[in-house]
């Protein structure tokens, strides 16, 4: 059979990126594998491997899986190059009293740049990834990327900055099936991971929650001096002290160590002066955000209505989109529940991906 | 399980002998015969009299050819073991002697000699030692090494004083391929009442080693670098050198190192020995495929350069630094050609890290992260290398051509966003 070309996959021990390079494997592609070691995981306390990057155990996984395939495999070394453009904005966002959403600088910097350049170095026609995504191609011959079809588990959301060049050159080979459909030939292909739990939060978190991950790599004294109030908003009633504005997100209402006659959630988080604001669940709706450094895939209809998501499990509002200097601003026609600063605004028209920023204060 | 053979490609040639070698053939073709010896050394009866005439066999060969006496070898499971034990041997016996001396007299410890220096370019299993050392209470110093591959004697001797346990120095770098001058360094140790060790492993079966003549106390050995088998090494132990085992056991190794002998490990060992002179005749051969490969890789291929050309190296070990390109993935696509090469030490190159003996040496994290080291061994021939530069050129322009795209696509993107 003649070869329809060369494909780095990029594994990560999934059973969704095993199974992309048995499909490629199966549809006549010349396939290569590939991990990218992203993180030191011996202080990681995930027992299983996830899937979703790359303990060693991960690694191990999509090394047998490689194998079965009859396919080379590579470990890359990303460690720096992740720890510069994924760890440590993280961190700061957390910091910064922003909830940040490290897979999409992940993609950004490192599955579809970095990993872009490996593979025209090792002269590949195409990138793959395990994502639930689509690319399709129009009758001009303009590629674009086009969510899943399993609804549930459409991941385009952190797709929005690729770059539109490079939208020909990838494969999602997984993106027109259905998550069971992609156990089932898993199993079927005698893959070891067909019953591999699916990934879930952050891959370098693992199970020991973010509060801790990020106490274990920010210095004591920035933490202590993220200490700030609590107030009840809108009064500005002080309802007592916390241990660090890195411990709230928007919306959150568990966790809060306080004791009140009704249910009280975060409804603001001010780095200016550390003042984490509590209030009743209604003043966490708004109709209205900013959005800053965008990146489109396709052309922005300005003042055109898109549907709107403003984080991953959301299901997407609509919402008018008008450009401004520093991205766009969205006036949606519901108000939408905990718009939070550091995640990002995806758009898209029908089930096109249009582009995306971040949500900003 | 055989090994494995490349991917999407014809044919294989295997450059990286400073990594592990295959087994002789003649290993291979007596292999059957050794797994009838099964019995266990140490028994008295009969199922342990061949065993142990194989261990004697092995034991007199390697002793004939490094000229010493058949007693001064403890075998172990490898060169990693003989490293670890050494250290831990004569700080062990440095730090009792010191407390025994103590209870005698009052001068306390101030002539304890607790200082280990080391060459700042050693195998990790050395350096690691030396690290876990320090925390033992050793001062451990690095003897500096240049980056055109020569120890920094006048550093060195800077280094020795009447502190100084023990010296541990390479006889020949397992990168850069550089041999060091142990014969004068281990003098200079011994004036000062030091002990002297030498890890080596990569020189063995390169150089003829006569290790009376270089009069050191310790040295350390591995078996698969010479064609015999992973998981036996031996450690070279002067007679009446301070010694501790590090794995205590039923008296193996005349109490030495316990645990039940490497049989099949040692008897392939001893093969090796019958075709040892054979083996060192044969660097000369090796030595024109190695200048053959670099004439022709300076002449075709820009921007490249020898590392440590200038010392005398171990003849089958060409490093070299290749601008523009990538080491990880230059590494991948000549392995997904056929060529098995490496970036660096082969127990790093599973996650390619810049080699910490590149570092050492003074070479930028730029050059580390684009060397490449070809080691040649018995098998390979000239057709082979000629076909590797080829394959080397072609996989370089790439490259080159990936850097160049990206690094012009990045900047116009830096422009446009602005």
């Amino acid at each position: 059979m003649k070869s329809k070309g060369k494909v780095l996959v990029a594994m990560s021990g999934g059973v969704d990126s095993s199974v992309a390079a048995a499909l490629l494997v199966e549809q006549g592609y010349e396939v290569i594998g590939a991990t990218m070691q992203v993180w030191d995981y011996s202080t990681c306390d995930i027992e299983e491997g996830n899937g979703t990057c790359c303990s060693s155990l991960d690694v191990d996984d999509a090394r047998s899986v490689a194998d079965r395939l009859g396919i080379p495999f590579y470990v890359l070394n990303c460690e720096a190059k992740f720890k510069h453009s994924v760890i440590d904005p993280f961190l700061k966002a957390y910091l910064e009293g922003q909830t940040p959403l490290p897979c999409v600088n992940c993609n950004t910097y490192l599955k579809f740049d970095h990993l872009i350049k490996k593979m025209k170095e090792l002269g590949c026609d195409y990138l793959s990834t395990g994502h639930y995504a689509q690319v399709i191609t129009d009758d001009n011959g303009h590629s674009s990327i086009h969510t899943s079809t399993d609804d549930w588990k459409d991941q385009t959301y952190f797709l929005f900055t690729i770059d539109p060049e490079i939208v020909p050159k990838l494969l999602f080979p997984v993106g027109g099936m259905k998550k069971p459909e992609v156990r089932a030939y898993a199993e079927k292909a005698g893959l070891v991971v067909a019953k591999k739990k699916d990934s879930q939060g952050i891959c370098f978190v693992g199970n020991k929650g973010y509060d801790k991950f990020i106490e274990e790599n920010v210095p004591q004294q920035i933490l202590a001096s993220k200490k700030g109030l609590i107030k009840r908003y809108p009064s500005g009633e002080i309802f007592g002290e916390h241990p660090g504005i890195h411990h709230y997100t928007y919306g959150q209402s568990k966790g809060l160590g306080l004791t009140y006659h009704e249910k009280l959630f975060v409804i603001k988080v001010d780095a200016s002066d550390n003042t984490v604001c509590v209030g009743d669940e209604k003043h966490l709706f708004h109709d209205e955000m900013e959005v800053i450094e965008p990146k489109f895939l396709n052309d922005l209809e300005d003042g055109g209505e898109y549907r709107i998501k403003i984080r991953y499990q959301h299901q997407g509002a609509l919402g008018i989109v008008k450009k401004t200097e520093r991205g766009f601003k969205v006036k949606f026609s519901q108000p939408q529940r905990a718009i939070t600063p550091g995640q990002a605004a995806v758009l898209y028209k029908n089930q096109q991906l249009v582009g995306g920023g971040w949500i900003k204060l | 399980m055989d090994s494995r053979s490349p991917y999407y490609s014809q044919k294989s040639v295997y450059l990286d002998h400073n990594a592990t070698t295959p087994p002789h053939p003649e290993v291979v073709a007596r292999a059957s015969q050794w797994l009838s010896v099964w019995g266990n050394p140490s028994s008295i009866h009969w199922a342990g009299r061949d065993p142990k005439n194989v261990m004697r066999d092995t034991r007199k060969k390697l002793a004939q050819i490094l000229n010493i006496s058949p007693l001064e070898i403890i075998f172990t499971s490898g060169g990693s073991e003989s490293n670890n034990t050494v250290l831990k041997a004569v700080f062990e016996q440095a730090q009792r002697q010191a407390e025994a001396d103590s209870k005698v007299t009052t001068s306390n410890r101030v002539s304890y000699r607790h200082e280990i220096l080391i060459s700042s370019v050693e195998h990790p299993s050395l350096m690691k030692t030396a690290e876990f050392l320090a925390s033992q209470g050793a001062v451990i110093r690095k003897i500096p090494v240049l980056k055109n591959g020569f120890v920094d004697m006048q550093a060195y001797q800077a280094l020795l004083s009447e502190k100084t346990l023990l010296v541990s120095c390479m006889l020949a770098n397992n990168e850069v391929g550089s041999l060091f001058p142990i014969q004068e360094m281990a003098r200079l140790a011994h004036a000062q009442g030091a002990l002297f060790h030498s890890d080596c492993v990569q020189a063995f079966g390169k150089i003829p080693l006569n290790l009376k003549e270089l009069n050191i106390d310790y040295a350390t050995f591995s078996a698969h670098k010479v064609y015999a088998l992973k998981g036996l090494g031996f450690t070279f132990v002067k007679k009446n050198s301070p010694y501790v085992p590090l794995i205590h056991g039923g008296g193996q190794e005349r109490h030495r190192r316990g645990g039940t002998e490497n049989i099949h490990g040692v008897a392939a060992l001893g093969v090796v020995c019958d075709f040892f002179s054979d083996l060192l005749s044969k660097q000369g051969e090796i030595k024109q495929l190695r200048d053959h490969f670099e004439k022709r890789a300076l002449t075709e291929i820009q921007g490249l350069q020898i590392s440590a050309s200038e010392s005398e190296r171990i003849k089958n070990t060409s490093h070299l630094l290749i601008d523009g390109v990538d080491g990880e993935t230059l590494l991948m696509s000549l392995d997904l050609m056929g060529y098995a090469v490496s970036t660096g030490a082969a127990c790093s190159s599973g996650n390619p890290e810049p080699s910490p003996v590149m570092l050492a040496m003074g070479f930028t994290r730029e050059e580390a992260q684009k060397s490449l080291r070809v080691s040649f061994g018995l098998s390979n021939t000239l057709q082979e290398v000629d076909l590797f530069i080829e394959a080397l050129k072609e996989v370089v322009a790439r490259l080159r051509a990936v850097d160049i795209e990206m690094k012009v696509k990045n900047e116009l993107h830096a422009k446009g966003d602005l």
